[in-house]
């Protein structure tokens, strides 16, 4: 019989952690990381099939990526057949393929399963599921784990957000996914926690009388809300629980949209659809590496050629053809992260043909959001209506994930729920130790 | 306080843009804390502009909001107007370079290095390159191994050697009239016919020529008398010829000199200093001798040997760019042979009296920092017993040796023997060793 640790399988960062001694821990599972308690949810597959998670993942990405020479060679992928009122044909379709890509880059895996479409993504030569990414990732977690235990794991509370989806068939599905994904990785039991459920019981833990309590778990994929009722592991209720699709990386994606389109060419002149098709695509961090290719940067060479915002252009052409994507999403995940401290900060980044110099503000940025604000407030505001209290009635706020520190969303709680009962829990960790405590419960 | 209206002052341009079309004339901060930002700006296309009114709008809400962001809001602007300006001059300058036709002086140059190498590749397929059409089948040449023995006094033979016929052991050939040149040591090169070859005199000067240029001798008598000769000026001696038609495969070139002073450069600043025929003397000392030279890329591992048997390695890429003593020798010692490893497993070593010392690239040790004394080969008895190297080389077991004796008889061996027995078999009892050239077979085509 092995351990049974918990999982935090988030968007943009995981963890584990185990009860034991009456105590939990969580493992210190990435060492390269500022924070080795967490570790991000990014996964490198390199051409030999090697895989890496977390830090390590990142750092070599950037050494085997960023400005490396490519080779495009046309390779046959398959075939259609066309069907006419009077004639039938074969024709076969090539793709382009960079034969000196070293390796590809998974982040945001989360995200995935809340799509209907997803299924995959063919990898060098192999197809890997969902399934297979997130099992995957889940292994090399699992391996990391049993090396600082020095003992088998057999067991796994994963968490989960409260929805997945608003449709219910997705919603299971994706848990299925999860599941499937978990067994493949070598875990022999595998159970499900809601994560806001999970953060609970680990602020439980410093409750000396029962509690009415929100959890406003607000990460990097999903919001997270339940009010339940803390304090008595007898009287544990949950009133109604709540979320919604929005979070860190949908901030992210407004920054881009409304910040930096511009600094690539969006509305300098008018572009052909083509270039303009490019340009849109930035904010989409799984369609961006993609553009690598020879008649993307043909369409790009042409316009530079004719003077068509060829500076920043250049810059495209710079950011799709050098790896510099992923750098440019951490350089304004920082951004976003800066502007929780200060009311101002500078979205910047320097590399070969790009130079970006934005001064953003926190008033800027509330704007950016304001539509996706107002969307969190209703779901709030429904989720308190569905336990059938009154805000006045909670007796405490607590804030999980990175994206509850955003001082929109406190400021936000303060007013609905007021300043003294908004607390902090351990923003990245929380979620973590909830899990160790419910999977030392399973066990 | 700052008065957030300053902003509305200045309707600043795209800060990206800004070095082209505007000048910045002040940035003030007055001791009240009044800040003015005043500029010039000309023909500016108000649609090109990342910064206009509306994000100055947008910023100053945020002062009047957070009246603390209005000193880092400046901040932050006050040091990109810094960066910029820098970048403005950095452009005004080349700019005046443009104007003054400096920059078509330093495209000219490029273009003729770059014809150079065309020419070599040229060389190297037989025939004239027609790009960018699609190229004709050339027939190849014919390539030969062929052998080159040289000296300080820039006298030059070159042997074609039979690749069929050569054999372990076998004498290929003698040098005839050996005593006439007293202590002028020569130095063997196996290289290919099809090869460029670099002529290196230790006054930096230097020239280059096909090998196919140079008048075809019978190697089993060569004759001093015979011999190309590409004389030095006053002062000046043949220290050593390279083949260079491959240099542009690596990133870096390394001059070594004998008191084991090293300087790397580009590859392409080669290009440059041979068409100006002259690569620097590479030393600093005023005894001191430019004894050679070799490519590599960065993280190939360098590796110098001297007489006395003390080896120097480190990767390329921390070589100096300076020249810089890497190995501090003895007084009465000097370099005989520096390479690269490159993918080669083992390095084989001679020394005078025969004996070929065998050991894996991994034993190397290599320095991490320069002026070290470096790795002993040798023992302090065998040292003292006289025992010297002579040459040594990078080698893999299907790569052959060349080696002249002191008597001017040239042998080849096939390595794989040779590391296995450990010494040269020895021929003439009375003849030490003068030199070694290893050299890889090249498949024998047609």
């Amino acid at each position: 019989m092995g351990l049974h640790v918990g999982i935090d399988f988030g968007t943009s960062n995981s963890g584990v952690g185990i009860f034991h001694n009456n105590q939990v821990h969580v493992l210190p599972i990435d060492s390269k990381n500022i924070v080795p308690e967490v570790v991000k949810t990014i996964l490198y597959i390199t051409s030999d099939y090697k895989h890496f998670i977390g830090q390590e993942a990142v750092e070599l990405y950037y050494k085997q990526n960023i400005n490396r020479q490519r080779r495009f060679v046309k390779k046959w992928t398959g075939e259609i057949d066309y069907h006419g009122a009077d004639m039938h044909y074969v024709r076969d379709v090539y793709v382009y393929v960079d034969e000196l890509q070293p390796g590809r880059l998974m982040q945001f895996i989360k995200t995935a399963l809340r799509s209907e479409k997803y299924v995959g993504t063919q990898v060098f030569d192999r197809f890997y599921s969902l399934s297979d990414i997130i099992s995957t990732y889940l292994h090399a977690l699992k391996q990391r784990a049993e090396g600082l235990l020095h003992e088998e794991i057999s067991g796994v509370t994963l968490g989960r957000p409260v929805k997945f989806s608003q449709v219910p068939e997705l919603d299971q599905k994706a848990q299925a996914t999860l599941h499937q994904a978990a067994l493949e990785a070598g875990f022999k039991q595998v159970d499900f926690e809601l994560e806001p459920v999970a953060a609970a019981l680990y602020y439980e833990l410093s409750l000396s009388k029962p509690q009415i309590v929100l959890i406003f778990d607000f990460g990097g994929g999903t919001l997270d809300l339940t009010i339940l009722r803390l304090g008595d592991p007898h009287l544990r209720e949950v009133y109604a629980s709540g979320g919604i699709g929005i979070a860190g990386s949908d901030f992210d994606r407004a920054i881009i949209q409304k910040r930096m389109l511009t600094h690539f060419g969006k509305g300098i002149v008018q572009h052909d659809p083509e270039i303009l098709n490019l340009i849109h695509t930035i904010p989409d961090w799984a369609a961006l590496p993609e553009l690598s290719t020879p008649r993307a940067r043909a369409e790009l060479e042409r316009a530079i050629q004719a003077k068509q915002a060829p500076v920043r252009l250049k810059a495209l052409e710079s950011m799709i053809f050098n790896d510099l994507a992923f750098s440019f999403y951490n350089m304004i995940e920082s951004t976003k992260i800066n502007l929780s401290d200060t009311g101002v900060t500078i979205a910047r980044m320097k590399e070969k043909d790009l130079d970006i110099w934005e001064l953003y503000t926190r008033k800027q940025f509330e704007n950016d959001i304001q539509e996706h604000r107002e969307q969190i407030q209703n779901v709030l505001m429904d989720t308190v209506y569905a336990s059938g209290m009154e805000p006045d009635q909670i007796d405490a706020v607590v804030k999980t994930g990175g994206s509850s520190n955003i001082p929109t969303f406190t400021e936000m709680l303060n007013t609905i729920f007021g300043a003294d009962k908004v607390k902090s829990s351990d923003v990245f960790n929380s979620v973590t130790a909830g899990l160790a405590i419910k999977a030392q419960q399973n066990s | 306080m700052i008065d957030p209206m300053i902003f509305r002052q200045a309707n600043l341009p795209d800060l990206g843009q800004i070095s082209s079309c505007i000048s910045i004339s002040t940035l003030e901060c007055g001791k009240s804390g009044n800040i003015s930002i005043s500029g010039t700006l000309t023909n500016l296309n108000a649609e090109e502009a990342l910064i206009n009114q509306n994000k100055i709008d947008e910023w100053i809400r945020e002062v009047e909001e957070r009246p603390g962001s209005a000193a880092l809001i400046i901040q932050y602007i006050a040091n990109r107007l810094s960066e910029l300006a820098s970048r403005e001059e950095e452009l005004a300058a080349q700019n005046i370079d443009l104007l003054n036709g400096r920059k078509v002086e330093e495209y000219e140059s490029r273009i003729a290095n770059l014809e150079y190498q065309l020419e070599l590749l040229k060389r190297q397929l037989g025939g004239e390159v027609n790009l960018p059409t699609e190229m004709p089948a050339i027939k190849p040449p014919i390539e030969t191994i062929n052998l080159l023995v040289y000296n300080p006094l820039g006298l030059v033979m070159r042997g074609e050697m039979n690749q069929v016929e050569i054999a372990s052991g076998q004498t290929i050939g003698r040098i005839s009239d050996w005593e006439s040149l007293g202590d002028m040591r020569p130095n063997v090169l196996i290289t290919t016919s099809q090869e460029e070859l670099l002529l290196l005199f230790d006054s930096g000067r230097t020239v280059t020529l096909p090998v196919s240029q140079l008048p075809l001798l019978s190697v089993e008598s060569l004759d001093w008398q015979q011999a190309s000769v590409h004389e030095p000026t006053v002062k000046e001696e043949l220290a050593a010829i390279h083949p260079i038609a491959k240099m542009s495969l690596y990133e870096t070139c390394i001059q070594v000199s004998r008191r084991g002073f090293v300087k790397k450069f580009k590859t392409s600043f080669l290009a440059t200093h041979i068409t100006e025929k002259y690569i620097g003397t590479g030393v600093k000392l005023p005894a001191d001798k430019t004894c050679g030279l070799t490519f590599a890329n960065k993280n190939d591992l360098f590796v110098m040997v001297s007489q006395e048997g003390y080896i120097f390695s480190m990767q390329a890429d921390r070589l100096p760019v300076a020249i810089e003593e890497v190995i501090h020798l003895g007084i009465t010692d000097h370099i005989v042979s520096a390479f690269i490893t490159g993918n080669k497993p083992s390095l084989l070593l001679i020394t005078q009296n025969g004996k070929a010392v065998h050991r894996e690239v991994s034993w190397l040790e290599p320095a991490s920092s320069f002026k070290t004394k470096g790795q002993a080969l040798l023992s302090k008895e065998r040292r003292e017993a006289g025992t010297r190297l002579i040459g040594a080389a990078a080698v893999d077991e299907a790569d052959w040796g060349v080696i002249l004796h002191s008597d001017g008889t040239l042998t080849t061996y096939n390595l794989r023997e040779l590391l296995a027995a450990g010494s040269v078999p020895a021929g003439n009892q009375n003849a030490s060793i003068l030199c070694f050239s290893g050299f890889h077979m090249p498949e024998i085509k047609g």
